[in-house]
């Protein structure tokens, strides 16, 4: 086993993983999934690491190569009974600095986005992330033209389900 | 403003309360992928462990005095006896499995404990089978060698055994108890096939993907 190749990974992923955690805690409900799901990307990009050459950044080739694990896991696992766990959903704002509105709409923006259907999650996900169309659209394999199409209609349902 | 518009600008502010995992930890991962599903092994067992009690506990109470008068009971009660002794070792198999590959942390010990586990799980189900096969043979053949009690037994409970000659009792009961056995058994094969044999599989995965990282 390569060492020098090993440690190269592992000290980048150790410096992205907030990119991963934050998926995790996206397509999964409870810490148990979270870690598996973590664990199951480590293993995906640890696989596809050799092929990795570098003339994308670390972080952009993990947003690929992780949201594809998750989609399909998700995928797999489709049938699974889904438990909601709210401590994921909890967003840790001071009361003092925000009212109980803005906090109670984010954990329900939060949970509809967790409810929607894998490939519109990591959409929403790169979207939330900052990244723009271009890059959307590079990490999901789909036209720039396709990713916008598709973030409207999200919007869309988004909006529908917090205003019925 | 638009709650998705709200919730991006807070976003990066919920990295705070993410978890952080140390180098170690990763380095770690890249080894302990097994470790829940072999959790998984475990607290099935415990399911099926309790599933076995409560339907002993609950049979009904006609069953058990036909068994004592017939003279079964002591048997089956030592037989239980051993069951559950036997079941309980194998708990614990699983559970030293469980703990074993949670604390791994070479590729070699974890595959070695891979196999271990594929093992122990295999071996819990010949048992299983095995043991209930053998149970029903022997009850059957006690039934058969004491078939003339067996009758006026069934005859007392049964209205419908009353109509029925004792040659043809005979062989409709023992026919009807084979058909059940075999579905029983059917069932239990089909069990197994399903819930461990998916567990299994994906050991089995995870043992081969570990053999690439260790090459």
């Amino acid at each position: 086993m390569n060492k020098e190749l090993e440690h190269s990974f592992v000290t980048q992923l150790e410096q992205n993983q907030n990119i991963v955690h934050k998926i995790c805690r996206l397509y999964t409900n409870d810490s148990d999934a979270h870690n598996d799901l973590f664990q199951e990307i480590t293993i995906q990009l640890w696989r596809a690491f050799p092929k990795f050459r570098g003339d994308s950044k670390f972080s952009t080739w993990m947003y690929r190569v992780a949201l594809n694990t998750a989609i399909t896991l998700y995928r797999k696992s489709k049938r699974r009974v889904r438990t909601q766990d709210f401590e994921g959903v909890s967003f840790k704002i001071k009361a003092q600095e925000y009212d109980d509105t803005i906090e109670e709409q984010l954990s329900l923006m939060y949970a509809a986005v967790k409810d929607l259907n894998d490939i519109d999650k990591a959409l929403v996900f790169l979207y939330l992330e900052d990244k723009n169309y271009k890059e959307i659209s590079s990490t999901l394999g789909i036209s720039e033209v396709n990713a916008r199409v598709k973030m409207n209609r999200i919007k869309g349902k988004l909006r529908k389900i917090l205003n019925p | 403003m638009d709650a998705l518009e709200l919730l991006k600008s807070k976003w990066s502010e919920r990295e705070k309360d993410l978890p952080t995992l140390t180098y170690n930890d990763i380095y770690k991962m890249l080894l302990k992928k097994s470790s829940s599903i072999v959790k998984w092994i475990f607290a099935i067992s415990i399911v099926e462990l309790i599933f076995w009690i409560v339907l002993g506990l609950t049979s009904p109470e006609s069953n058990k005095e036909f068994l004592t008068d017939i003279g079964l009971q002591p048997t089956l009660n030592v037989l239980y006896v051993i069951h559950y002794a036997v079941i309980a070792i194998f708990l614990a198999l699983f559970y030293l499995n469980y703990k074993n590959i949670k604390t791994t942390d070479t590729v070699k010990t974890l595959m070695q404990s891979i196999i271990k586990t594929r093992k122990t799980v295999t071996y819990f189900v010949i048992y299983n089978v095995a043991s209930t096969v053998l149970v029903l043979l022997y009850i059957n053949l006690y039934f058969f060698s004491k078939k003339d009690q067996l009758y006026l037994l069934l005859k007392q409970g049964n209205d419908i055994s009353e109509s029925m000659a004792k040659e043809n009792f005979t062989s409709v009961f023992f026919i009807a108890q084979f058909a059940v056995g075999v579905l029983l058994i059917g069932f239990i094969l089909l069990f197994y096939r399903i819930v461990y044999g998916i567990l299994l599989k994906r050991l089995k995965g995870n043992y081969l993907e570990l053999k690439k990282i260790e090459l």
